[in-house]
């Protein structure tokens, strides 16, 4: 079977991961990172990745024209993904389903590759469990008691969002990624439902129900109103849309943002985002280059606010860099087997290619069980208001943790 | 948009979908007494009866909004007198999520509010939509309507 993968805008990571395709030589794969430039010809399946932008409808037209099925790869193409948080500035990232009609989904950040081998042969996914059964974690689904943005890794068996810490695992599904075995709280990327964003708000409002909320009293009729003024439930939740919206905003049925944007669509991602979500959102987006970009983050604020980083803390670093610069030459020389194994190696430091592991002060969770895991543990580190700057990198966070500046210079 | 070119009346009179959630208790009982009292309030409020304002999410509010609503309100019971048992408190705290939202999207944070009323005073529910109306004028002469630039 023919198969061609497009990629569009944004990080290469779906492009990339879909080499494996090339396994087992069961489909004549080709691969077109410029389809701007594409000519045109026959094919079986296009497999669409990237996120795409309303500019993109001719080209997306003329593949739609040449081929017999469209299948979209990676939540970018189906939902809009993390680019799409730059809508809450005015951008307009658009699922491809408001584009071309007729073309199936693959979910998840980073999309799965067997997931997609169904899609091209044309053969229903298998009914997913819910990431909650399959959490090592377990709930209770009481009331919490406060909202925390940051959680103690002491505790591995009890629910984040009992600990008070958002967590958008109630409605997903399983995943390969599995952030949640890495102390990461599932953000949703491969949802069980539509609109999972809007559902997740009024679940986390259910659960936040034992939390003081403001009042106010109400002069007309005199009665009691809900209050506009800052609350415990606001205060611990300073970027609702990036935690809850952070793959579907597009398609959660909120109006388009108008903050006024301040630069490049991918700057805009990132401002308004917080710091201990940083680490996370870099590993989403940066592609090929997401271990680099995700250092350059990282390393500023450490050297600033002197959070010790373990000789073995860097070590792990230094490793993880060397397997990206192998990777980027696996792909270059579209070797599927080598990808395969340089990822598998990311993925055993990582925890997974969105570097769900990788953290402030070290690493989130167990890497190898003979190394002592308290050497590179993370911990608990305080947000502290400044300029941080690494070389193409520079961002100024406030005192909440907010990203209000941002200058990526490299591409 | 400038204070001086536009009226508050101006603005009130564009006004003219305001979808209310009441529960079936505190809150449609308000509007009822109001009704046996013969108080009047603004023909742009459009009452949805639920039995509980916790039934109400951000997917309701957020489908009255999409489909021409100019502002969505819920009206439940006093704080503590929550016919079953805490439905009101809920619904505020998903409110106030989704009041945070709008900040965050760049709109006012006035397309959604929750009151409480009592049931045997109709003053209380008519005073509740006063304070709608006098909110949501504020807020779309400063950051203009849900709808604008959308």
């Amino acid at each position: 079977m023919e198969v061609k993968v497009f990629q569009f805008n944004g990080c290469k990571k779906c492009f990339n991961e879909s080499l494996l395709l090339k396994e087992g030589a069961k489909y004549k794969v080709e691969y077109v990172s410029n389809p701007k430039n594409w000519k045109g010809e026959k094919v079986d399946v296009s497999v669409i990745t990237g996120y795409l932008l309303p500019g993109n409808l001719e080209h997306l037209e003329n593949i739609k024209n040449n081929s017999n099925r469209i299948i979209a790869y990676g939540d970018c193409t189906v939902t809009g993904g993390v680019f799409a948080l730059a809508n809450q500035k005015g951008h307009d990232v658009t699922p491809l389903a408001n584009l071309i009609e007729d073309s199936n989904s693959v979910h998840g950040c980073l999309g799965e590759i067997e997931e997609l081998k169904l899609a091209i042969d044309g053969v229903e996914v298998p009914k997913l469990k819910n990431l909650c059964q399959v959490c090592a974690r377990k709930a209770t689904c009481d009331y919490m008691e406060a909202i925390n943005r940051q959680i103690e890794l002491e505790d591995s068996e009890t629910c984040f969002n009992d600990l008070g810490f958002l967590c958008s695992g109630f409605n997903a599904t399983e995943c390969k990624e599995k952030c949640i075995d890495y102390n990461t709280p599932c953000r949703g990327c491969k949802p069980s439902i539509d609109r999972s964003g809007i559902r997740m708000l009024a679940m986390f409002g259910t659960l936040a129900g034992n939390i003081e909320i403001a009042t106010e009293h109400n002069e007309n009729g005199a009665t009691d109103k809900l209050a506009d003024e800052e609350d415990d439930v606001t205060r611990n939740l300073p970027d609702i849309v990036g935690n809850f919206f952070r793959f579907t905003l597009p398609t959660s049925g909120l109006p388009k943002g108008r903050i006024p944007s301040s630069g490049t669509l991918l700057e805009d991602v990132f401002i308004g985002r917080l710091i201990e979500e940083i680490p996370l959102i870099s590993g989403l987006l940066g592609g090929a280059k997401s271990i680099y970009l995700t250092l350059k983050f990282i390393e500023p604020y450490e050297n600033a606010n002197q959070i010790e980083v373990s000789a073995q803390a860097k070590k792990y670093r230094e490793e993880l860099l060397q397997l990206e610069t192998e990777l980027q030459g696996a792909i270059d020389k579209e070797n599927a087997s080598a990808y395969k194994e340089i990822t598998d190696k990311i993925r055993f430091i990582a925890g997974n290619m969105n570097l769900s592991n990788v953290f402030f002060g070290g690493f989130k969770s167990i890497i190898d069980p003979n190394d002592d895991f308290n050497e590179y543990k993370t911990h608990v580190f305080d947000v502290v208001e400044g300029t941080y700057k690494n070389g193409s990198i520079e961002y100024a966070i406030d005192s909440d943790g907010i990203i209000t500046e941002i200058k990526i210079k490299e591409g | 948009m400038n204070d001086s070119e536009i009226s508050d009346d101006y603005v009130k009179e564009r006004i003219n979908n305001i979808v209310i959630f009441m529960c079936n208790e505190c809150g449609q009982g308000s509007a009822n007494t109001a009704g046996v009292a013969r108080m009047s309030y603004n023909p742009a409020f459009r009452i949805i009866r639920v039995q509980c304002t916790g039934q109400v999410g951000p997917i309701q509010i957020m489908d009255a909004l999409t489909n021409g609503a100019d502002a969505v309100a819920c009206v439940g019971c006093c704080l503590g007198a929550c016919h079953f048992f805490n439905g009101n408190i809920i619904s505020m705290h998903r409110i106030k999520l989704l009041k945070k939202v709008f900040k965050e999207l760049g709109y006012s944070d006035q397309f959604v509010n929750q009151y409480t009323s009592r049931a045997a005073e109709g003053e209380t529910a008519v005073g509740d939509f006063e304070n709608i109306v006098e909110r949501l004028t504020t807020a779309i002469k400063e950051k203009g309507t849900i709808k604008d630039g959308s």
